[in-house]
C-alpha cells in the first residue's frame, strides 16, 4: 500500500485549514479596519484598540469617552478566575494523578473523573446552578464561578497529568527510599521533577479553559461578568461597541496562543535534553 | 552430611559476629507464600548468593532485608548487630543495586551517584569528591556530567553500582544485577564484581537464578525453592554434593537415575537400579532406611566411555551400553548412550573418540552423588542454626 498523500487529499486538507482559520484571520484583519461591520477590510486604523484599552480607564476617571465598552472588571475577574482555577487544578491533579494509575479498580474512578468532558457545557451549567442554589446553597458570585470552572477544567488537567503519571516508574521511589530519602525528599526530589510536564500542562489547561469558559459562567455569574461573558453580551447588543469585540477577540487570541507556546516550552522544553 | 557445618566454617570471617541476621521471615502475597519461615545469616565481608528459580522467594528475601517489603511475620532482622525490623528502608545501613538499575532519569550520572549523600545533607564539594572516587572504582572516571540516557546498558549497571556504594553501606544487596546485560558483558561483569568485592571487603548479598553466576562469584550459596531453603554451603558443596534430586537438577546434573537405596556404609551408598548396584557418595540425611527411593546424580562430564577391550576401573560403576544420538555443541559433543535403565548422557571433548564399538559407560563412585528424592524441607538442610 502506498500511503503517500494524493492531490485531492492535500486540497481537502487545505480546505479544512482554510475553513478553520479564515474567520479568525479575517477577524484580525477587520479589527484594524475603519468599517469592520461591512466585512470589507481597508481604511486601516488602531482606533478600536484605543477604545478597548482607554474607554474603561477614561470612564473610571470620570471623563467622558465615546465608547461605553468597559473591559477592566471582566478582564480582571477572568484573569483572577483563571489563576485560581489553574492553581486548584495543579493541586488536585497532584493528589489524584500519581495515585490513579496504581489503583487496581481504577476504571470507575477514571470514568467518574473524566465524565464532565462529555457533558455539554449548558447541561453542566444548569445542573451545577440547581445543585449550588437549591441543595448546597452556595452563594452565586465569584466562588460559584471558581467551582464551576474547576469542575470544567479538572478533567482536562487530569488527562494531561495521567499521560505523564501513567509512565512514572514507581520503582524510582523505591530506589530513592533505599538510598536513604525520606518521604518528603522522595516527593520533592524525585516525583515532582519527573511529573513536571504534567504539572505544567495541568496548570495551563486550568488557566486557559477557565479564561475562555462561557456556558457554565452564564449560570454562575450572578452579577459578575467574565471576559467571554462580557464579549458575548456585547456582541448581542445593538450598539456601537461591536467593532471593539473584533479588537478584543484578537487580543485574547494572541494572548492565548502566546500562553500556549510558553506552556509547551515550559512543559517539554526540558525534555529535549533527555531524548 | 556436614553441609551445614561446612557452610558456617567456610565463611571468610568465621568467629566474628555475623553482619546480618534474618530470623524466621515469612511473607505472603495474598494466599501465596513467598517466603516460608526462612532464617539466614551473613558474615562480614562474605559474598553470599541467594539462588533459586523465579518464585522461589529470593528477591522477596532481599527486599525484606532492604526494608522495601514488610514481612508478614518476622522474628528479627539485624544489621551490624542492631535490630532493624521496625526501621524503614531509608534508615537501614544497606543499599540495593536493582536489576532494572532504577537510575533517576532527570539527573546526571553525578547527581544520581550523589543522591544518597545529598539526602544525608553532605556538602556539595564533598559529595562530588566521593562520587568521583566511586566512578573511578567502577571504571567510569569521565562520565560524571553525562545524562543517564546517554549510557550503554553496561555503563548504567556500573552507575547503579556506584550509587549504591557511595554511602558506604554495611551490606550491598544485588538483585540480579547482570540480568539485563548480554552474555559477554555478563561474564566480564562477574569478574569485575568479584574483584570489587575483594577490594572493598564489603558484604555482598547477591540474588540470581543462574547457577553459573552463583558458582563463579560466591563464598556461600543459599538455594531457595518455594520460599524455603533447600541447601546452603560453599559452591563446591552444592555442585558436587546436592542434598536432594531438586538441587542436583537445578545445579545442572544431566543424569538423574532413580533407584532404591540398598545400604549406606560410611560415605558410600549402594543403590539398586534395574539389577545393577551403583555406588556413590551419600548426600542425604544419616538415618535413611534401605528401600527408600533415591536418585543417582552424575554429571555428563564425569561419565566415561569404554570399549570391550578397555574395560573400566575396578570398583567403578560400569554399565553396558549402546551408542545413541550425538549432539554437536561446538566445544564438545553431547553423546547419549542407551543402557538398561534408559539414556545416559556423556560429554566428549576429544574429537578423535571412536564411538563405533563402545561397550560400557562408567564413572567413579566419588564422581557421583546419591540423594533423596524429596526436595523441600529435607531433614538436615533446613534453616541454618542461628548464633
Amino acid at each position: 500500500m502506498d500511503w503517500a498523500p494524493t492531490g485531492t487529499g492535500i486540497i481537502l486538507g487545505y480546505c479544512v485549514l482554510f475553513i478553520l482559520y479564515f474567520p479568525i484571520v479575517m477577524l484580525m484583519i477587520l479589527s484594524f479596519s475603519g468599517e469592520p461591520l461591512t466585512g470589507i477590510p481597508g481604511d486601516w486604523t488602531i482606533t478600536w484598540y484605543e477604545d478597548v484599552i482607554f474607554a474603561d480607564i477614561a470612564r473610571r476617571e470620570g471623563e467622558a469617552y465615546g465608547s461605553n465598552f468597559r473591559i477592566g472588571d471582566p478582564l480582571l475577574l477572568s484573569i483572577m478566575l483563571a489563576f485560581i482555577t489553574s492553581a486548584a487544578c495543579v493541586i488536585a491533579v497532584l493528589i489524584v494523578g500519581p495515585v490513579l494509575p496504581r489503583i487496581r479498580w481504577r476504571g470507575p474512578f477514571l470514568v467518574g473523573f473524566l465524565m464532565p468532558l462529555m457533558i455539554p457545557g449548558i447541561v453542566g451549567g444548569v445542573g451545577l446552578f440547581m445543585w449550588y442554589r437549591l441543595v448546597i446553597h452556595v452563594k452565586m458570585g465569584v466562588w460559584s464561578l471558581v467551582l464551576a470552572h474547576f469542575v470544567w477544567a479538572f478533567p482536562f488537567a487530569l488527562l494531561a497529568m495521567l499521560v505523564v503519571a501513567s509512565r512514572f516508574d514507581t520503582r524510582l521511589m523505591e530506589a530513592a527510599e533505599d538510598l536513604g530519602a525520606k518521604p518528603w525528599q522522595r516527593f520533592w526530589q524525585i516525583e515532582i521533577p519527573i511529573l513536571k510536564p504534567g504539572i505544567y500542562a495541568a496548570g495551563f489547561f486550568g488557566f486557559l479553559l477557565s479564561f475562555n469558559e462561557l456556558p457554565f459562567s452564564i449560570f454562575m455569574r450572578a452579577g459578575q461578568d467574565t471576559l467571554p461573558l462580557y464579549l458575548w453580551i456585547q456582541s448581542g447588543a445593538h450598539n456601537t461597541t461591536v467593532p471593539l469585540i473584533y479588537a478584543m477577540s484578537t487580543l485574547v487570541t494572541v494572548a492565548s496562543v502566546g500562553l500556549t507556546f510558553l506552556a509547551i516550552r515550559l512543559a517539554f522544553g526540558g525534555q529535549n535534553a533527555n531524548k | 552430611m556436614p553441609t551445614n557445618e561446612l557452610a558456617q566454617n567456610a565463611s571468610p570471617a568465621a568467629g566474628e559476629a555475623p553482619v546480618l541476621y534474618v530470623e524466621r521471615a515469612t511473607h505472603r502475597f495474598g494466599d501465596v507464600v513467598a517466603l516460608d519461615d526462612v532464617s539466614i545469616t551473613a558474615q562480614r565481608g562474605e559474598f553470599l548468593t541467594l539462588l533459586g528459580e523465579s518464585g522461589s522467594g529470593k528477591t522477596t528475601l532481599l527486599r525484606i532485608i532492604a526494608g522495601l517489603e514488610r514481612p508478614t511475620r518476622i522474628g528479627r532482622i539485624a544489621i551490624d548487630g542492631a535490630d532493624v525490623s521496625a526501621i524503614p528502608a531509608s534508615r537501614r545501613n544497606c543499599t540495593t543495586v536493582f536489576q532494572h538499575y532504577a537510575l533517576f532519569p532527570h539527573m546526571s550520572v553525578g547527581q544520581n551517584i550523589e543522591y544518597g549523600l545529598r539526602v544525608r545533607g553532605v556538602a556539595r564539594e564533598k559529595r562530588r569528591k566521593r562520587a568521583e572516587g566511586v566512578l573511578e572504582l567502577v571504571r567510569l572516571p569521565d562520565k560524571y556530567d553525562r545524562r543517564v540516557h546517554q549510557l550503554s546498558g553496561g555503563e548504567r549497571q556500573r552507575v547503579a553500582l556506584a550509587r549504591a556504594l557511595v554511602t558506604q553501606p554495611s551490606i550491598l544487596l544485588l538483585d540480579e544485577p547482570l540480568g539485563a546485560l548480554d552474555e559477554k558483558l555478563r561474564v566480564d561483569m562477574q569478574v569485575e564484581l568479584k574483584d570489587l568485592h575483594e577490594q572493598l571487603g564489603l558484604t555482598f548479598i547477591y540474588v540470581t537464578h543462574s547457577q553459573e553466576e552463583a558458582l563463579t562469584m560466591s563464598d556461600r550459596i543459599i538455594l531457595l525453592r518455594q520460599g524455603r531453603v533447600v541447601q546452603q554451603g560453599p559452591p563446591q558443596d552444592l555442585f558436587d554434593r546436592p542434598a536432594s534430586r531438586f538441587v542436583a537438577d537445578f545445579m545442572g546434573v544431566e543424569n538423574l537415575l532413580e533407584g532404591t537405596l540398598e545400604s549406606v556404609t560410611g560415605e558410600i551408598a549402594v543403590v539398586r537400579l534395574q539389577g545393577h548396584a551403583l555406588r556413590g557418595i551419600w548426600c542425604g540425611p544419616r538415618a535413611t532406611e534401605p528401600g527408600t527411593p533415591v536418585c543417582v546424580a552424575v554429571r555428563a562430564e564425569r561419565v566415561r566411555l569404554a570399549t570391550e577391550q578397555q574395560g573400566f576401573v575396578q570398583g567403578a560403576n560400569g554399565i553396558p551400553c549402546r551408542t545413541g544420538a550425538t549432539i554437536y555443541k561446538g566445544k564438545y559433543l553431547d553423546q547419549t548412550l542407551e543402557t538398561d535403565f534408559g539414556p545416559v548422557k556423556a560429554r566428549i571433548w576429544d574429537r578423535d573418540t571412536d564411538l563405533s564399538d563402545l561397550a560400557y559407560v562408567w564413572w567413579r563412585e566419588g564422581d557421583c552423588a546419591v540423594t533423596p528424592l524429596g526436595g523441600v524441607g529435607t531433614a538436615g538442610v533446613g534453616p541454618a542454626p542461628i548464633g
